[in-house]
């Protein structure tokens, strides 16, 4: 029996033996250690990530000393933005008990709709109206997610499988099929606004773009948002228990319309940020990733069952997926490996965090 | 809708005359159905402030459903709420609350995800915001008010408490939290949906005093139960509710325990005992030193073919624990079980059942039904490999009949067993889970709280089943909190403290009080001298 040497401890210490009192007590904490660890985890998901980040950098680091730049780290920042804005838009419809996978058809319909309609017929517009014409555009298209879900009581994982489809659709037959290589000035300069550049002694140089901004202003309004609006507990009530929450008085059509235009909103603007910094439109872009974007979500210690999740956990878990995807290369680790880390970590994950003890 | 058929309870010019600023709510004449079932016809209701009332009746009478319209879940078909003067035909949960009706739900409705305090206090700021979410949450305000419940139902109100999730708390203690959470705001009516399901007697002891504390400010209290004994404790009113009617209501005062339960039923009940088989001579359990870490420790007895024994204990006495383990859902870390002379390793749920012990889980509709599944799939589940046919596919006749044996056999009130689970009252959904247990031809019945939620009638109907069943030779371990129930069935009755075993009573002619005394006493003083031993 596994408890054995614990048992025996235990009995010896009974006895008065010194030495069996000491093997007791060794095996108690170091059973409460791990038992400690475990619930540590369980309440602070985010650590885990964490530690993850930390010991995919230090391997990656060891093996490629080039790792330790501020021009990777930088890389990284680009790289996690649109991912970033889409994460937060999972992760609230998450909070709330649902599941979105929509988001880059909304993405995608909106920056390339708007990069046509700019080019066509107001060339010289604004980032600040563009930003706000794909935030209008994709709230409106999650707007339609949510009332679908509520109205048809269906599942919302079936209803935005749909909605993705019907958009892609959509998208290709009346509004285009072609590659936009000269996107409008306003996007093109938008994207390639530094916030900071860094020459290094030693040549090259990192550049720190404007738009990680857009990532930390969303996340921000996401997190007092979910933490400090009567709607972002209301948000949880519904993602913990439906039925409940209900009859407490809380309007699940308010809820869940609102979830799904917020992660609407997000899309459109990670849209319009991921033509500005790609400074191409292409319609077929996008599709795809939302797999990626949930799996950052969950390693950031969402539950896939709703209810849980933290705006630090979700973009500690963008970082983590952002960074397998971007720096094993730098390991020497082929492409082609990246999704078997990623899928590891995710079943890591979701072994840590799923199964709680029973009681 | 038709009102006809109605038979009022009180007549409208002696409700007239009591009618004085002292009502609360009014409840007049409400109809409701259910795809085809008439759950509520013309009952009327009066509520005054600073009045304690109890609502009784057998399940499926109607007294949830009334609920439910009260606090705003449901809207009634025909009929009317007067509130103070105002007239409803139907009440939004935020009208309820607003109003000052708060209610303590059966299944606790707590958010498991959210913290104590949230739980306690958010209905509050929603409240205030008539049910709008653009508002910002004020967390001062939320501590508070957390803080003031908590320490009015006694639970401690420091921030580690409080910012808990309330799906790491124990039963016990998320009963005091919803009800904490009735509590937290200017409450005129207080509705409890059988509160006292999961307490042990002393939290119910404390239920009680705040019970009085809301009665001395005037609030009216509607407890909505099963337990006539605590209902003839607390006093007050009684109404009693049968097939959707109002058919009494009166003092508890007078009326006696087996007058209640006859208006309940509308038949006698046997209040006696109901042990009438007597233990073979055979040993059919033999449970040796037996010890799961942090639960229960060095665990011995034993048990005789058609042998009734009831386990009872408080709830950190490891009582539960050990029905888990002998269930092997939880399985012991150390020790032995004998079944019928041969040794069983009880490691996973699959080794008992193969073993022939069946287990009756304390909560059957989390932990046993398939609720949305039908009879026959409920009944069957345990059973599926002895019903493969060619193919290995189950045969559909084979099943059904057996689903329909059972259902005979236990008295389920049921027009047939394709219908779902959860179409049927708790004491018929008990008796499917029973029966899913006998299917496996069982040699060894352990059920854990077998009455748990289910009404008088019911229960004298599993009571009977369980009898009967010991007359076949299957021996039966009952672990219950339900003293009288322990009593009226059992042969011996083990008591647990911390984790052992420290009484072995003979259950004929067993006073209650001793019992509980045996029980309450070492939660007591005896405490620290033991841990001071340990």
């Amino acid at each position: 029996m596994k408890s054995e040497p614990k048992q025996a401890g235990l009995r010896d210490a009974r006895t008065g033996s010194r030495a069996g009192l000491r093997a007791g007590l060794r095996a108690g904490l170091r059973a409460g250690l791990r038992a400690g660890l475990r619930e540590f985890l369980l309440h602070y998901p985010a650590v885990f990530t964490l530690l993850l980040i930390i010991l995919v950098s230090a391997v990656v680091g060891t093996i490629n000393p080039n790792f330790w730049q501020l021009s990777t780290l930088f890389d990284m920042l680009r790289s996690s933005v649109v991912t970033g804005l889409f994460a937060l838009g999972v992760l609230i419809v998450l909070a709330a008990g649902g599941l979105d996978v929509s988001f880059t058809a909304i993405a995608a319909f909106t920056m390339y709709a708007i990069t046509v309609a700019v080019l066509k017929h107001a060339p010289n517009l604004s980032i600040g109206v563009i930003m706000l014409c794909g935030a209008v555009g994709g709230t409106l298209f999650g707007a339609v997610n949510g009332l679908l879900v509520h109205t048809l009581r269906a599942p919302s994982l079936i209803v935005t499988i749909g909605t993705q489809y019907v958009l892609r659709s959509l998208l290709l037959t009346f509004v285009g099929t072609a590659l936009i290589i000269n996107v409008p000035a306003a996007m093109e300069s938008f994207g390639t606004l530094a916030l900071w550049t860094y020459l290094p002694a030693s040549g090259g140089r990192a550049i720190l773009p404007a738009f990680v901004l857009v990532l930390v202003v969303a996340a921000g309004v996401t997190w007092w948002l979910l933490n400090r609006t009567l709607m972002g507990r209301a948000v949880f009530a519904i993602g913990g228990n439906l039925a409940v929450a209900e009859r407490l008085g809380y309007n699940p059509r308010v809820v869940q319309v609102f979830v799904f235009a917020y992660a609407g909103l997000l899309a459109g603007i990670g849209g319009i940020v991921h033509v500005s910094s790609n400074r191409l439109a292409n319609p077929f872009d996008l599709t795809g990733t939302e797999l990626d974007v949930i799996a950052a979500v969950i390693l950031g210690g969402a539950r896939i069952t709703g209810g849980s999740g933290t705006v630090l956990g979700t973009l500690l878990g963008v970082v983590l997926v952002t960074l397998v995807n971007n720096v094993l290369i730098l390991a020497g680790v082929p492409s082609t490996w990246q999704k078997v880390i990623v899928g590891a970590f995710i079943i890591l994950a979701g072994s840590m965090f799923a199964v709680r003890t029973a009681r | 809708m038709s009102t006809f058929d109605t038979a009022r309870a009180v007549a409208p010019e002696e409700a007239d005359a009591r009618r004085a600023e002292k009502q609360f709510l009014e409840v007049r004449d409400i109809h409701k159905r259910f795809a085809g079932v008439h759950a509520l016809r013309g009952v009327s209701l009066s509520i005054e402030r600073g009045q304690i009332y109890h609502l009784i009746g057998e399940n499926g009478c109607g007294k949830s459903t009334l609920i439910k319209i009260i606090s705003g879940a449901q809207p009634p078909d025909s009929g009317q709420l007067i509130i103070e003067g105002q007239a409803y035909s139907a009440l939004s949960p935020i009208q309820a609350l607003k109003a000052g009706i708060e209610t303590v739900y059966q299944d606790l409705s707590l958010l498991p995800n959210l913290s104590v305090a949230e739980n306690i206090a958010l209905t509050q700021q929603l409240v205030e915001s008539g049910g709008h979410l653009a508002r910002r949450l004020d967390r001062r305000k939320l501590e508070a008010t957390a803080t003031r419940a908590l320490a009015a139902v006694g639970l401690p109100g420091e921030a580690r408490f409080m910012h808990q999730r309330v799906d790491e708390l124990p039963i016990a203690m998320r009963q005091l939290v919803s009800i904490a959470r009735s509590i937290a705001t200017e409450a005129k009516m207080v509705i409890m949906d059988e509160p006292t399901t999961s307490l042990t007697k002393r939290e119910v002891a404390n239920l009680i005093s705040v019970v009085d504390k809301l009665r001395a400010h005037d609030v009216a209290v509607l407890f909505v139960t099963h337990k006539l004994d605590e209902c003839k404790a607390i006093g007050g009113r009684v109404v009693i509710f049968r097939d959707g009617q109002k058919v009494l209501e009166g003092d508890t005062q007078d009326y006696s325990k087996a007058e209640l339960s006859y208006w309940m039923t509308g038949r006698h009940l046997d209040e006696t005992r109901y042990r009438n088989e007597q233990p073979q001579d055979a040993a059919l359990l033999a449970v040796r030193h037996l010890s799961r870490a942090g639960a229960f420790a060095d665990v011995s007895f034993s048990l005789c073919r058609g042998e009734i024994v009831g386990i009872t204990g408080l709830l950190d006495s490891g009582r539960n624990e050990l029905a888990l383990a002998l269930a092997g859902v939880a399985p012991a870390d150390g020790g032995s079980v004998e079944l019928a002379g041969r040794q069983v390793a009880l490691t996973r749920p699959a080794d008992a059942i193969a073993a022939g012990i069946g287990y009756l889980p304390e909560d059957r509709l989390s932990e046993g039904l398939f609720l949305e599944k039908s009879i026959q799939a409920n009944i069957t589940a345990a059973v599926l490999n002895r019903l493969r046919g060619r193919f290995g596919t189950i045969d559909a006749e084979r099943a059904a009949a057996m689903a329909d044996r059972f259902v005979a056999d236990l008295q389920v009130a049921t027009p047939g067993t394709a219908l779902p689970v959860q179409s049927l009252s708790g004491g018929n959904q008990q008796r499917v889970l029973l029966g899913r247990w006998l299917a496996i031809d069982p040699q060894l019945l352990i059920l854990h709280g077998p009455t748990v939620g289910v009404d008088v009638g019911s229960k004298d109907t599993i009571y009977r089943i369980i009898q009967r069943l010991t007359g076949q030779g299957i021996g039966v371990v009952i672990i219950s909190d339900d003293l009288p129930e322990l009593l009226q069935n059992c042969d011996r009755i083990l008591v647990m403290h911390k984790g052992r075993l420290s009484d072995d009573f003979v259950a004929a002619g067993l006073d209650e009080n001793v019992l509980y005394e045996a029980l309450a006493a070492e939660a007591g003083g005896d405490v620290k001298t033991a841990e001071a031993a340990a």
